[in-house]
């Protein structure tokens, strides 16, 4: 028997092994279940126990409120791979129009990211000026230039006077009370999702896992939850 | 009579080394394994409130050939846990065996925690987790196989 005894024990560890890693990694890229694939309301359906706070209201919001499907993104400007869904997201704007309602959340992970709140704030203070779109596309779009800075805050003002903003409003608003009030209500609302990175997206309220925001995936998603489209 | 009971505690004691030694690489094994998946997930490119694992998975140094590291990482404790097992059940070949791949995972770990500190700029807690147990079993391989091999 002692023979025998250290190759079953070294066989028994890579069983367990291989089943610890086969479980993780079924749990962790498993699907959206029951798609649902008409309207449903953005808030309810993600948790159904434990109250969901609704956000900063209203919310930052590209399409009609009646779409058949919303998505709602947690993001943090400062974050790259957000950085990289952010061209997917213009496209499923593009591509599929009132069908589909995008919403913004601020999602600034503070400490990690050192300029994200800055950029949150640049962002919000713009939305007081009605360009919170222009200002989130600019802060995307150009996150290279600025994520290395040592000082970003002449860039943003840089960015404001480039889509028009009045600078001493900007400068103003960008350090106000409302401002910070939207970033924290968009936080809190995503703690009580059990957000805990960016980019997270939800789709109908439901989160859509990260490996799914592939663009051919997403779409997908979204064909299937579209009315009179089956997956 | 003397020399038999010297003989048996010499093994005993031999034993009770590599079982500590198999035991560490356990804890090593299940380290890898999460951060393996973590990897072939995608969950390591999200941005996370815990700062540091994204950036350093998503790094370029993260995998060989496409490889993750991790899951390299997980074969090498694997084979410590192996080696160590055979080496307390007396088999002599892998405890010599054990001395040379715990010191191939040392220097890797050193270059690991060059890459981390230096060139990435930021430390993820699991790889400093796995760099704490090479180290650890670095020592413990150091100091008791010197007190193995004694007569």
């Amino acid at each position: 028997m002692n023979r025998f005894l250290p190759f079953l024990l070294i066989i028994a560890v890579l069983a367990v092994a291989l089943g610890a890693g086969w479980y993780l990694k079924r749990k962790a890229v498993a699907p959206i279940a029951a798609l649902p694939s008409a309207n449903v309301s953005a808030s309810p359906a993600a948790k159904p126990s434990g109250s969901i706070d609704p956000g900063a209201e209203p919310p930052h919001a590209l399409g009609p409120p009646d779409a058949p499907v919303t998505l709602e993104e947690f993001g943090d400007f400062e974050c790259p791979p957000c950085g990289l869904l952010h061209p997917e997201l213009k496209m499923i704007e593009r591509e599929y129009g009132s069908r589909v309602r995008i919403i913004f959340r601020e999602f600034p992970l503070v400490p990690t990211h050192s300029h994200a709140l800055a950029a949150a704030h640049a962002a919000e203070a713009a939305g007081l000026q009605g360009k919170f779109w222009e200002m989130h596309d600019m802060l995307y779009e150009n996150q290279k230039a600025w994520h290395d800075a040592f000082d970003v805050r002449s860039i943003f003002e840089g960015y404001a006077t480039r889509i028009g903003l009045d600078l001493e409003r900007f400068k103003r608003d960008s350090t106000s009370e409302i401002v910070e009030l939207r970033i924290f209500l968009d936080g809190k609302r995503g703690h009580s999702l059990d957000v805990k990175g960016t980019p997270t997206v939800f789709l109908n309220g439901r989160e859509v896992p990260f490996e799914s925001l592939a663009i051919d995936k997403l779409r997908a998603l979204i064909s299937a939850a579209l009315p009179g489209t089956r997956p | 009579m003397v020399a038999r009971q010297r003989e048996a505690e010499k093994a005993s004691s031999a034993a009770t080394f590599y079982a500590a030694v198999a035991l560490l690489s356990l804890v090593g094994l299940a380290d890898s394994i999460y951060l393996t998946i973590e990897h072939v997930t995608g969950q390591s490119v999200r941005c996370t409130i815990v700062a540091g694992c994204s950036e350093v998975l998503s790094s370029p140094y993260a995998a060989v050939r496409g490889m993750p590291l991790a899951l390299i990482g997980a074969g090498a404790y694997f084979t410590v846990f192996s080696l160590a097992t055979l080496a307390a059940f007396g088999y002599r070949l892998a405890g010599k065996l054990l001395v040379l791949v715990v010191g191939v995972m040392f220097l890797t770990t050193l270059w690991l925690l060059y890459l981390q500190a230096f060139v990435i700029h930021h430390f993820c807690q699991f790889c400093l987790l796995s760099a704490a147990v090479t180290v650890t079993l670095t020592v413990i391989v150091a100091m008791g196989r010197g007190a193995v091999a004694r007569p």
